[in-house]
């Protein structure tokens, strides 16, 4: 039996909002994200994606939306049951998370130096001195050049690349076990991307951390993932550790998804494009979500199918649907 | 395709931006956003123009539209002097030459119905009028893949991918011979991205099309543009046919760019390499060649000298001092 | 003749939309509505002035002066014996007409004057804002007095007059939206399709930055009466007999002690004028507002 995930989700389904009425934005999301591993969430814009790690950080606006069902088990504990008071502790201390935008997620009149040590000193209760110290080693630690000379710089001084490296530096502060990566390098050059996924790789070496990796772009993915689960329309449609699932694409979402890509390593004739648009939150299909879309349709769709396992492939490999997966059931 | 006089011939293409930067002590500051850049687009062909934020790509495809009027250079439009033309002729010019921008949201005015959108450029060059011109709006709906029924309708309506079938539909309006595609699809979702992709391509066949194409992305160029041209910092680095210039890049940020690129299998890990360095500002770029304090392959003389453009046969030419004879 | 149809087919969604606003603003704000049916009442009453009066607003009658309110004299009667409620609305008519006209004047110059200024931007723009900057420096009753002083009292030089205050804010408040709306991409296609300078301006920009207009032609029409009354007060105004409500104030402040109603009535219309039209413009302005626009479609 394996070591105990550090963090396991458990049918986690969250609503919103819409008109007087609440409709599920993910539903149902299952996974474990092991020690030491970086699971890639991936999917397009409307997938849940983002939603599933706001849930996780207990970020749900509370006007618009709620967790409906499932559990967020950390340590022990059930994420989706604790008040306010209890995230805060855990948020930004031992479960951390960097966005996409380091334009805005740095606050502009505020340094850089006081940005990072602010963790510490909130979380560890540090003082002053400590908190600047440890924060000039976190800045050194991601790679900021001179970094001594630009702690007292503000976020506007800093290229986009170096603001996500202070990002980064801020969620690492408290040593997190984990580290939730919201398209932490879609904003940047691919140059700069290739740096900051290399050194994302690196930290999390050093710092025994898990990741969650989300991602709408299935290159980054398969350079940095242990595992992935493709997402579409609020659910996991397809799951498996990232060899698996670039060798043997098994939702036809994952499948189509793939070979929509322009790829720059070899010359192909054919793009294929999915017809049609992700649907709406409130006209979801009631069958299985892809089925508008999809190909391989058959009558059996018009019924929502399970995560089943993908025969001839590892028993991790998962994929949600009646005509490629758990046909025999 | 016709090996004859490219439709679009770019040459010395300058435009310096000056900026006042700083408080209480403004100095000017000079943004050398497009220092002598050279390139051509051949009929019927797709041209790519790559590199990252800040090398001058997006600047040169307006610059030759005169969206942004360049300070020196030729640009040369089948027998047409661009940079010469009265306003007049450079009305008459627009048709040929069409622009689709990057930001479906922005490109298109939310005050505006559709139909009139797409109608109102057919109006104002006199193409089409009454009936003929409500017939043509359809039929241009219909080329982009929408329904008439959005004519009827707003921007805000649609969605991104949509919308950019807008903007492509509303370029194609006054039947542009080129059309420059500013980074036309990075807006979009991936499954989106291709449909865009082979609309435009289809419109290359179908209409014969030629396009002058923007992007970031190594893969959509390779897909789609038969030539490529990589940009640094305001100049042009490296030019050549795809997709040879991508499976064997010459100049090292070329080599750089491509393995940075990431490639949808877990194998091609090893490739990633370690690069050093960020994208120096263009109004300070380094003396000598701009990429020597990030190249591996620098040397003394690339830290002083800019290096000549050599070509290197088979349409492909460099500039970096590795290829010196 | 079917791009005529077109365009007609077009109208109507497009009217509904912005009528849809419109409403959907004035709902949340309900003080509009108030705003809205008193200026109603007010312009109807101007209007109606020759039905509504009971006397001659000029014909003096020295026997019946300085009356108190009766079943006759509804308001009383001033100085000179005439009706002051006769008076009341038929200086309506000419303080909605001086402020209506001076404004529709200011808006028209003044938005063409501050579009023309953000769309070519560079000297041009500084030397035009400078210029309203100027202007814009004197109070605008000042400004209005300096110019009547100048050329004499006449219901046309009032109307310069006040115009003439008004033009600097409406080009300012129309040269920050140009210069905002003139960098987006879909101005930049405009120019790429090679529509002319005057046609993006006139089609594409104008609709951008027309509600604001508005809402500041609300706010400043109540100005604009203001103003108007206060040169009639201190005597620069419309030139007696002729009937406006500042100069019925002034006429009434020689008795103010005495027969205090003489002032007040032009007081209060002045008041309420004022107020509604500082209703509406809230309204519009929730209108103009982007919070309540962007109705999600589908």
């Amino acid at each position: 039996m394996a070591e105990a995930p550090a963090l396991s989700v458990q049918g986690l389904t969250t609503e919103f909002r819409i008109g007087g009425q609440w409709h599920a934005a993910i539903r149902g999301i299952d996974f474990d994200l092991g020690k030491n591993e970086t699971l890639a969430l991936v999917g397009e814009s409307g997938c849940g994606k983002s939603i599933t790690a706001l849930s996780i950080m207990g970020l749900i606006p509370k006007a618009a939306g709620r967790i409906a069902a499932g559990k967020i088990l950390f340590e022990g504990q059930d994420l989706a049951q604790l008040d306010e008071e209890h995230l805060r502790e855990i948020r930004g201390d031992r479960i951390a998370m960097i966005f996409q935008e380091p334009m805005t997620s740095l606050n502009p009149v505020l340094t850089i130096g006081f940005q990072v040590a602010e963790a510490l000193r909130y979380h560890r209760g540090m003082s002053q001195a400590e908190a600047r110290t440890h924060a000039l080693e976190l800045l050194e630690q991601v790679k900021i050049p001179s970094a001594r000379q630009r702690l007292d710089d503000y976020p506007h001084q800093f290229s986009g690349g170096m603001r996500q490296r202070v990002m980064i530096a801020m969620a690492l502060a408290c040593k997190p076990q984990i580290l939730l990566a919201d398209e932490p390098t879609t904003a940047l050059d691919v140059t700069i991307q290739a740096q900051v996924l290399l050194l994302l790789a690196e930290l999390k070496q050093l710092y025994g951390m898990s990741m969650i990796f989300i991602s709408h772009n299935l290159g980054v993915v398969a350079t940095i993932a242990d595992r992935v689960a493709v997402m579409y329309a609020g659910e996991i449609v397809e799951t498996a550790a990232v060899g698996d699932l670039f060798d043997r694409p098994t939702h036809p979402y994952t499948e189509a998804l793939l070979s929509s890509i322009p790829r720059v390593d070899r010359t192909s004739d054919t793009l294929m494009a999915i017809p049609g648009q992700v649907p709406a939150i409130n006209r979801m299909p009631g069958g299985c979500r892809y089925a508008p879309r999809c190909a391989l349709r058959q009558p059996v769709c018009e019924r929502p199918p399970a995560l089943a396992p993908v025969s001839g492939s590892a028993p991790t490999h998962l994929a949600r649907c009646w005509v490629r997966a758990g046909g025999d059931r | 395709m016709t090996q004859a006089a490219p439709l679009l011939q770019v040459e010395g293409l300058r435009k310096f931006f000056t900026v006042k930067r700083g408080f209480p002590n403004p100095r000017t500051v000079t943004v050398r956003a497009l220092d002598g850049v050279d390139f051509g687009v051949r009929e019927g062909e797709a041209f790519g123009l790559v590199g990252e934020s800040g090398c001058g790509k997006s600047t040169a495809g307006r610059a030759l539209l005169r969206l942004i009027e360049p300070d020196e250079g030729r640009v040369r439009f089948r027998d047409t002097d661009v940079l010469a033309l009265d306003r007049q002729a450079l009305r008459a010019l627009r048709r040929k030459i069409q622009i689709v921008f990057q930001d479906p949201y922005a490109s298109l005015n939310p005050k505006r119905l559709v139909g009139k959108a797409l109608a109102e450029p057919m109006r104002v060059h006199g193409l089409a009028e009454g009936r003929a011109l409500a017939e043509r709006v359809r039929a241009l709906l219909d080329e982009v893949g929408l329904p008439p029924e959005a004519a009827e309708r707003y921007p805000h309506e649609f969605s991104g991918g949509q919308r950019q079938r807008i903007g492509i539909a509303r370029a194609l309006s006054v039947e542009p011979e080129l059309v420059v595609a500013d980074e036309p699809v990075s807006a979009l979702d991936v499954s989106i991205q291709a449909q865009v992709l082979l609309l435009l391509r289809g419109l290359q066949d179908k209409r014969g099309l030629s396009y002058l194409f923007v992007s970031h992305d190594l893969g959509v160029v390779r897909w789609f543009c038969q030539g490529v041209a990589v940009m640094y910092l305001g100049r042009i680095v490296e030019r050549g046919p795809l997709p040879q210039m991508f499976d064997e890049p010459l100049h090292p940020y070329t080599q750089t760019l491509r393995a940075a690129s990431p490639v949808p299998d877990p194998r091609a890990r090893v490739t990633m390499v370690r690069i050093e360095g960020e994208v120096p500002s263009a109004s300070a770029p380094p003396p000598g060649c701009h990429f020597h304090p990030r190249c591996p392959h620098a040397t003394e003389r690339c830290r002083v000298e800019y290096p000549a453009w050599k070509e290197m046969g088979q349409g492909r030419g460099v500039a970096c001092h590795l290829y010196d004879r | 003749m079917s791009a005529v149809t077109g365009d007609m087919a077009a109208a109507p969604p497009r009217a509904n939309r912005a009528l849809r606003q419109l409403l959907a603003a004035f709902n949340t704000n309900k003080t509009s509505w108030v705003g809205l049916a008193t200026f109603a009442v007010v312009v109807a009453i101007a209007i109606l002035a020759p039905v509504l009066a009971t006397h001659d607003p000029i014909e003096q009658n020295i026997l019946e002066k300085l009356k108190g309110p009766s079943a006759e004299f509804i308001l009383g009667t001033d100085g000179f014996g005439r009706d002051i409620w006769s008076r009341l609305v038929y200086g309506a008519r000419l303080s909605l007409w001086i402020g209506g006209v001076s404004i529709l004047i200011a808006m028209v110059v003044g938005s063409l004057i501050g579009m023309v200024a953000g769309y070519f931007g560079g000297r041009l723009d500084i030397a035009i804002m400078q210029v309203m900057d100027v202007l814009l420096s004197f109070p605008s009753l000042i400004l209005g007095l300096m110019v009547v002083a100048m050329m004499g009292p006449s219901v046309g030089n009032l109307i310069f007059a006040i115009a003439l205050t008004a033009i600097p804010p409406f080009a300012r408040i129309a040269r920050a939206p140009t210069v905002s709306v003139k960098e987006r991409d879909y101005i930049e296609a405009c120019r790429a399709l090679g529509y002319s300078h005057p046609r993006i301006m006139a089609v594409h920009i104008l609709p951008n930055i027309f509600p604001e207009i508005l809402v500041m032609g609300s706010l400043w029409l109540a100005t604009a009466i203001r103003v108007e009354a206060s040169l009639s007060f201190i005597g620069l105004g419309v030139r007696p007999p002729t009937p406006t409500w500042g100069g019925m104030i002034r006429e009434g402040f020689e008795n103010i002690l005495d027969t205090w109603w003489l002032s007040m009535a032009p007081s209060v219309a002045i008041l309420v004028v004022v107020f509604a039209l500082n209703m509406i413009g809230d309204g519009l302005r929730d209108f103009v507002d982007p919070k309540l626009k962007g109705e999600r479609g589908g």
